[in-house]
């Protein structure tokens, strides 16, 4: 499981422009639409990290942009999503072993192990953001204006 | 060892007493000690010492000391007056218990002691075969405590067992019980296990039955993308001809042959074009006939095979255009999104208003149950993680006043678990998502093939139902080109998975359609 090479899968995008054939801009709404979305939810993330720290939240996040994300083949925005929804799961370690995936069921020290999850779920925010920049960069390159 | 029967159930070896008795006396095998007994006292050797009571129902022990010194060493070898009375407990006499008054006035003196038995009697020696040393078990059980489950029990009533000489054959020692008793356990826990193993198998059997089913859906998907890529290329092949590109004989041999099939060569383009589109393959971007015309030597072996395999004679070819004409999705359905996220109801109403749908959203799943109490739909297309309500839940709730209409799941969430979820709440089928226009449409056709859109179902019946085919809206399609691209591509899916999945002649179908629910028949 590491993160796709491509930030855009430009197969799935490409369905999508065609469809400006008879919806000129149709496209382009849904993206910047998108972007829009995205930042809201990286705020929103942002903000349950450092406040909150409800894992669950940041589970129905994750799993919120991914769909979007997906749907639109950003697919690197995608993979560090359902990264961090499975860290909100507690289904995947920060460290990525494997033992954590079984004895996750009922840990004594709640708040000590929360932890170790929403620092990796803020490593993966950073990445997000990172992969979100990327998107924009070559969108913008594509549209031929800044988005 | 020569023990008696009663002896023999619980005597083990080392009970000095039970061994000399019984072997000392050969006629009066247990008793000896009590026939001695019995012959002094008939004797009356020593009536100062010891003799019959008047009534000759017991004997007393007038002078125990003289008693010890004199006939104890003399008859029965030892002196101790201890284990002369031990020995007539052994035997189950009693000594008659008397108050301190009854003991003061009595005619043997204040320190006699009286012993009776019911069958120790004077002048009746027969009786005496009665008399039986009580079962060693007494002193054994209560040593072998430890050992025998039956321990407290036997302690607690060690006299009903001896007295009536059935000490329970079956007793099962504590050793052989825990080693039962772990067996069971063992057996109980490998029981559990077996459950285990059972129930991953059955969710095994389960993913891999959901897996064959998308695996048998990709395979008809490639099947109706070869049979595509196989008439694009016949298009290309003429295109290419007609412009006098040559081509190798075996492909030129091809081209002839269904040259009449293809002679549009502008609707070959487009034809293209929307393959290109659709599947994202560069290279066949007409702009760029050079790397095709360099090419076509490479490809001919594959392409001569699969042309034969897709389309040997004019003959199928006919059949086919038949066919395709004929389970077109029609046009009209009325599709309600049950989706949260702003992008994908956008991008999903697109899809199917391009597929001459019409598209109903609401975002949670409280809302889809409220309309689907209301309205009827042809197709529900449900997110699962959604506000208020989840899609699966939603379902299931829907599934209890609504039986008919297909229900699909659209979901990011595909794990093997997920998915059987999803069916078991009443979802025909999912839509994993991100899904692509294609995905979408072959879930379309799946669940709305050949099925007549219900607001058009109340006309269709006014005008006697018309043969199908006649039906297919084509003047739509001359103002919407796209959509003509569409459906010639809807047509070749449609014809592939016809062949796989049904013998089912249209008339049959369309009579079913009319009454029964769509659910039933398609579910594979």
């Amino acid at each position: 499981m590491t993160i796709p090479k491509e930030v855009i899968n430009w197969s799935i995008l490409n369905e999508i422009i065609s469809m400006d054939e008879d919806d000129p801009g149709f496209s382009k709404g849904l993206i910047i639409q998108f972007l829009e979305q995205a930042s809201n939810t990286f705020e929103e993330m942002e903000v349950n990290v450092q406040q909150t720290r409800d894992l669950k939240k940041l589970d129905s996040l994750g799993h919120f942009l991914k769909g979007s994300s997906a749907a639109l083949g950003l697919q690197s925005i995608a993979w560090v999503c359902e990264r961090i929804q499975n860290l909100g799961r507690k289904k995947e370690s920060g460290f990525s072993s494997t033992e954590d995936l079984g004895s996750m069921a009922s840990s004594e020290d709640v708040t000590e192990d929360d932890a170790v999850y929403l620092d990796a779920i803020e490593k993966a925010l950073v990445q997000a953001r990172h992969e979100f920049s990327l998107v924009r960069e070559e969108l913008s390159e594509y549209y031929h204006c800044e988005l | 060892m020569n023990v008696t029967d009663s002896d023999m159930s619980v005597s083990r070896p080392g009970t000095a007493n039970t061994t000399n008795n019984a072997n000392s006396g050969a006629k009066a095998p247990s008793n000896d000690f009590v026939r001695k007994l019995f012959g002094i006292l008939e004797r009356c050797e020593y009536p100062d010492i010891v003799r019959w009571t008047e009534g000759g129902e017991s004997f007393v022990v007038l002078d125990t000391g003289k008693f010890t010194t004199c006939i104890l060493p003399n008859h029965f070898k030892h002196s101790n007056f201890a284990s002369f009375v031990r020995q007539l407990n052994k035997y189950d006499f009693h000594k008659v218990k008397k108050t301190p008054e009854e003991k003061q006035y009595s005619q043997y003196g204040e320190l006699s002691w009286e012993f009776k038995h019911p069958f120790f009697l004077v002048h009746n020696e027969s009786a005496l075969d009665n008399i039986k040393r009580k079962t060693t078990a007494q002193k054994k059980s209560s040593s072998n405590d430890n050992n025998n489950i039956l321990g407290p029990f036997e302690h607690q009533a060690p006299h009903e067992i001896s007295s009536t000489g059935s000490v329970p054959s079956n007793v099962v020692s504590k050793e052989k019980f825990n080693l039962l008793k772990k067996k069971v356990d063992k057996l109980q826990k490998e029981l559990d296990i077996s459950k285990h193993e059972n129930n991953n198998a059955k969710l095994e059997f389960q993913k891999l039955n959901s897996k064959y089913n998308t695996m048998i859906e990709s395979l008809l998907t490639f099947k109706t993308l070869n049979d595509n890529l196989v008439n694009n290329f016949g298009t290309l092949c003429t295109t290419l001809a007609s412009k006098g590109v040559e081509l190798p004989q075996t492909i030129y041999d091809y081209v002839n042959l269904n040259e009449s099939l293809n002679k549009h060569t502008t609707a070959g383009n487009m034809q293209l074009k929307s393959f290109e589109l659709n599947n994202g393959v560069d290279s066949m971007v007409p702009g760029r006939p050079p790397t095709l015309q360099s090419a076509p030597s490479n490809l001919t072996p594959a392409a001569d095979s699969s042309f034969h395999g897709g389309l040997p004679n004019n003959g199928e070819r006919d059949l086919r255009n038949e066919s395709t004409e004929n389970s077109i999705l029609r046009e009209g359905f009325h599709v309600l999104l049950v989706e949260d996220d702003a992008v994908c109801i956008q991008l999903c109403s697109k899809f199917l208003r391009k597929y001459g749908c019409t598209v109903e959203v609401v975002t949670d799943g409280l809302s889809a149950i409220t309309t689907l109490e209301k309205f009827r739909y042809d197709l529900v297309l449900m997110d699962i993680v959604m506000p208020n309500l989840d899609g699966a839940t939603a379902t299931s709730i829907v599934r209890s006043f609504d039986n008919h209409t297909p229900i699909i799941a659209m979901t990011g969430n595909i794990e093997d678990q997920d998915l059987i979820t999803y069916l078991q709440h009443g979802m025909n089928d999912i839509l994993a998502k991100p899904f692509t226009r294609d995905d979408l449409h072959s879930m379309l056709i799946r669940y709305l093939r050949d099925r007549i859109p219900l607001s058009k179902q109340h006309e269709q019946r006014q005008t006697q139902s018309p043969s199908i085919s006649q039906t297919t809206p084509h003047s739509q399609s001359h103002s919407r080109p796209p959509l003509r691209e569409q459906q010639s591509i809807q047509a070749a899916s449609e014809d592939g998975s016809r062949v796989a999945s049904s013998t089912i002649s249209e008339s049959d179908i369309n009579g079913l359609i009319q009454d029964e629910p769509l659910l039933k028949k398609q579910r594979v």
